[in-house]
């Protein structure tokens, strides 16, 4: 997504969905993990009529009010996609001008796509002929067309080509940059925007701003630290810029976990856990998981409940569990899945000896002598003349009001200048003021946009309800593709051409993102000395924003309007190909469509590809399709819902759900227990459960249990009292192998697995 | 004028079977794990272009057939049309399960020998006929937010607003407004009304 127009988000809003005529989701089941949200889609069926298409592994309940659904082999939506645009190709139902006007390289999709034709995309898919076409020309036909995702477009070996895949449909028939169109990414869980803007990876500092030199620079100075003192935290300079390890794979840095795979990690090996509030019983690989926990010096676990690891592990020494308070009991800034921001408001003062995450991370860094930098950047001001300086007469800090303005002062990538704590609380505060469908304000908050969507470029702008649409004037949230790959590749331009002019630029068509070198020459104007003096080297690190502002009174956007890229020169494959997952159901397909090449040092850890994917025909021995997802009335890993006795009613047990017609094949009936073998040597033993909405070579499980491990309860495990009502087996117990090539999210969604008779 | 006459409708197009409302109202009513009083229910689960899901719980029906088998007549209907019971005068007997077409009442299922005790379902929110809002109605028979001008949590909780409920007249307006926006199907009537309703 941001290789392909600049931002990885969600381009418009669920609100927005109302607003199209054709909705196409791909591994998504909102109708189960955004069950409120969904109430946008059902709307846009009733004002609009519009058709609402499925494409899953699972007849789901999103899939129960669709209009047209095709039940998909999973890990092959690449095909799919490339099927649906032969066909929009051969028919000419393109939007020839928008692409040649927006678009790079998408010549070199029309040459792929000619390969898939109906009849090989239904070979591959498993969807046939009639259905590719009758779902194609529906979407073609009902413009514009939002396209929906989640985890089941990216959790592949190939999910950072699927996730280019999806927005190339989408630039093919011009559904981008205006509304009712878009690509509606769901995000998963509360505030996973806002933790992903902040930069929880292993790849970047907050912001998106990377690990170069120069992002490190800009944030030592913003946050009034010597860069020579954050160098020194490293071994040496060179880490500063290396990915770390991520989620995923951490445990494959741990001394003593058996494991082949080499790690690049400084000469040394992971000792120490902190987990601040997240689920890591559900993560791929339980059994590495378990031996990585086994062998640490130290295990810490900040959760409101007992994090499962703990019952998970066998060390008796170490492991500390920190009581860390809800959601209800602190105040602050969250960010929803379409990139808006509101206010939370404290419910209730901590419960017991609970602490919000911020005051462990504060004692935490009271402890390690670090606390009066770790706090400084929240009583820092820029000046008029662009350097930085302590408030006058600040000598405290006001939680979260002041990091909330810390990260509106420092965050320009992606606009975060206008995200003040008192505006963003005035629009929480004025919640019904704004209208449902085009988030529009009215009286007081006329002229801004409900929770100030990202970009807000100032203090005074409106926010940017749908991405890239050239149709309003960037103050009020136009804007066009982010100029963030050069200005041509081999003599070709990447800029927008002439006729892409966002309403009320001063710049006919195209141009590059604004630096200081460039911005006299591409704005026409004469800076003086003394703004020379303040302004930074580019938009991006410009503590003055002085960049912005003179971008905002010449009405064009700051990063540029350019073209979006189908090509990703830099990427392994440069435009999105087929490759089936490791553990293919297909061998021929397998060999056809081959994995990538093994990635040493992928996030510190060689990862393989095509060596586990060549080793044999997995399809002999476990042949059965696996997914995973989400239960209605869980979410994460589950405990703090299986510890509600009216949640937990609902699904009381484990199970694995599969058609009824392999249950009479493999002897099993509904209600009995089986073992579910995974290709590496895993199992659990679970409850089958008879469902026709999964395929005959399919099964299902949810990835929301834990406290059972490949047979054994270890729920004695649990604190006394803290033991939830209901425990199982967790599904990532017997996921198989396999990340992507890029981001390195396993591959939970499209696996191998054989089932037995308990 | 016509007193307001309060309904139950559960829009089939929109329930996506999430259960909020029925978590909502065990978790309002603090109700015993098992005494289900509204209830989600999946037909064909799995079967494309024949499933559904619908939330039923009592609906609060004209001549209500539980009221007309009671031997003990512990029912009552109050001006508003919702069925209320006094589970002081219940004998447990179970004649209002086999008269209800919606298999609303339920019972408690401990107890030696399956004894079944006072009959419990949906108050609509409207409590009992203790006094309003006392600790002793509360716990015999959940919250009264009816009185409190509060909409009944069920409906209040429902994600998709596909659970309506309120005077006929106003759930029959909104019912229209979606059946005609959806630009196909017929104004009929809503699931379930034929039974409770037509009299």
């Amino acid at each position: 997504m941001a290789n392909t127009w600049g931002y990885g988000a969600m381009t418009n809003s669920m609100n927005d969905i109302q607003n199209s005529k054709a909705i196409i989701i791909f591994g998504a089941n909102p109708a189960v993990n955004h069950p409120v949200g969904f109430q946008h889609l059902l709307k846009a069926k009733e004002r609009n009529n519009a058709q609402l298409i499925v494409i899953d592994p699972r007849f789901t309940k999103t899939a129960a009010k669709a209009d047209y659904y095709a039940q998909i082999r999973p890990g092959t939506d690449i095909p799919f996609m490339y099927g649906m645009l032969n066909i929009i190709f051969k028919n000419g139902w393109e939007d020839k001008e928008f692409i040649d006007a927006r678009v790079y390289g998408m010549e070199d999709i029309r040459a792929e796509a000619a390969k898939w034709t109906p009849e090989v995309v239904a070979d591959v898919t498993g969807v046939s002929v009639e259905k590719l076409i009758q779902i194609t020309t529906v979407y073609a036909k009902n413009r514009p067309g939002t396209l929906i995702w989640a985890m089941g477009l990216t959790q592949h070996t190939i999910g950072t080509s699927n996730t280019r895949m999806a927005p190339i449909l989408q630039l093919a028939l011009g559904n981008m940059g205006k509304a009712g169109g878009g690509t509606n990414i769901l995000r998963g869980h509360d505030n996973v925007q806002g933790a992903t803007d902040m930069g929880c990876l292993s790849d970047s500092l907050p912001g998106y701003y990377g690990l170069a030199e120069g992002s490190w620079k800009y944030f030592a100075k913003s946050w009034g630290v010597d860069f020579e003192y954050l160098e020194k935290q490293f071994k040496d300079k060179s880490w500063m810029s290396k990915n770390g390890f991520t989620l995923a794979r951490w445990w494959a840095g741990v001394e003593g976990v058996k494991n082949d795979e080499a790690i690049d990690n400084a000469g040394t090996h992971l000792k120490a856990l902190v987990v601040l509030g997240n689920g890591i019983t559900s993560i791929a690989q339980q059994a590495k998981v378990k031996e990585a926990l086994d062998h640490l010096d130290l295990i810490v676990l900040a959760d409101p409940f007992v994090n499962e690891a703990a019952v998970l592990t066998d060390k008796k020494d170490n492991v500390f569990l920190l009581p860390a308070a809800t959601q209800f009991e602190t105040s602050g800034l969250v960010v929803a899945t379409n990139r808006s921001a509101q206010w939370r408001y404290k419910v209730v003062e901590p419960l017991y000896e609970s602490k919000p995450d911020q005051e462990i991370m504060f004692e935490l860094a009271k402890r390690l002598g670090f606390y009066d930098l770790y706090v400084k950047g929240m009583m820092m001001e820029e000046t008029k003349d662009g350097k930085l300086q302590m408030i006058p007469g600040k000598t405290t800090f006001i939680w979260p009001e002041d990091a909330c303005n810390e990260i509106a002062r420092i965050v320009k990538t992606i606009g975060l200048t206008g995200w003040t704590a008192e505006r963003v609380k005035k629009h929480t505060d004025n919640w019904h003021m704004f209208d449902e469908l085009t988030l529009e304000g009215t009286g007081p908050m006329k002229g801004e946009y409900y929770g100030l969507p990202w970009p807000c470029w100032t203090k005074t702008h409106s926010g940017s309800p749908n991405l890239y649409d050239t149709s309003k004037p960037v103050s009020m949230g136009g804007m066009g593709f982010r100029n963030n790959f050069g200005l041509e590749k081999d003599g070709v331009n990447l800029l927008a051409e002439k006729s892409v002019t966002v309403i009320g630029s001063k710049i006919q068509g195209g141009h590059a993102e604004i630096t200081k070198d460039n911005i006299e020459k591409v704005l026409g104007i004469t800076l003086s000395e003394e703004e020379k003096a303040m302004m930074g080297a580019n938009w991006k690190v410009d503590n003055s924003n002085l960049i912005v502002q003179k971008c905002m009174e010449a009405g064009i956007a700051p990063y540029g309007n350019a073209k979006a890229r189908a090509i990703v020169w830099n990427f392994p494959d440069k435009i999105p190909m087929h490759r089936e997952p490791l553990h293919s159901p297909r061998p021929d397909l397998a060999t056809k469509y081959p994995a990538y090449a093994d990635k040493a040092n992928h996030f510190r850890v060689m990862t393989k590809y095509i060596s586990v994917q060549s080793a044999k025909d997995y399809s002999k021995e476990f042949p059965v399709n696996l997914v995973t997802g989400r239960l209605v009335n869980l979410n994460g890993a589950g405990v703090e819902n299986r510890a509600s006795k009216y949640l937990t009613a609902l699904t009381p047990e484990m199970f694995i759900s599969f058609n009824p017609d392999l249950g009479a094949s493999l002897g099993v009936k509904n209600g009995d227990m089986v073992w579910v073998h995974s290709p590496e040597g895993t199992k659990i033993k679970v409850k089958a459960k008879y469902s026709h909405s999964v395929a005959p070579n399919m099964a299902f499980m949810p990835f929301h249990f834990a406290g059972h491990f490949q047979g054994e309860d270890r729920t004695a495990n649990f604190p006394a009292g803290t033991k939830p009502y209901a425990n199982g087996e967790s599904a990532n117990t017997v996921t198989n192998y396999g990340y992507d090539i890029i981001t390195q999210i396993p591959e939970t969604k499209g696996g191998l697995c054989r089932i037995e008779k308990a | 004028m016509d007193y307001a006459r309060m309904k139950f409708y559960c829009d089939e197009h929109r329930c996506i079977e999430c259960d909020g409302c029925s978590v909502a109202c065990a978790e309002a009513h603090e109700l015993p794990v098992g005494i289900s009083r509204r209830k989600v229910v999946t037909i064909n689960e799995g079967i494309e272009g024949k499933e559904f899901s619908t939330s039923i719980a009592c609906m609060h029906c004209t001549d209500a057939p539980c009221e007309q088998v009671c031997p003990v007549d512990c029912f009552y209907i109050r001006e508003d049309g919702i069925v209320l019971h006094d589970k002081d005068k219940c004998i447990g007997c179970g004649y209002c399960l086999y008269a209800c077409p919606f298999g609303a009442p339920q019972f408690p299922r401990d107890g030696a020998f399956g004894a079944k005790g006072a009959m419990d379902k949906c108050t609509m929110c409207a409590g009992g006929p203790l006094e309003t809002n006392s600790k002793h109605e509360r716990e015999l028979y959940g919250q009264n937010r009816i009185a409190e001008g509060k909409v009944p949590v069920c409906a209040a909780m429902c994600s998709t607003k596909a659970l309506l409920v309120g005077d006929a007249e106003s759930i029959a307006n909104i019912y229209r407004t979606r059946v005609s926006a959806r630009g196909h199907g017929t104004v009929g009537v809503p699931y379930g009304w034929d039974k409770a309703y037509t009299k």
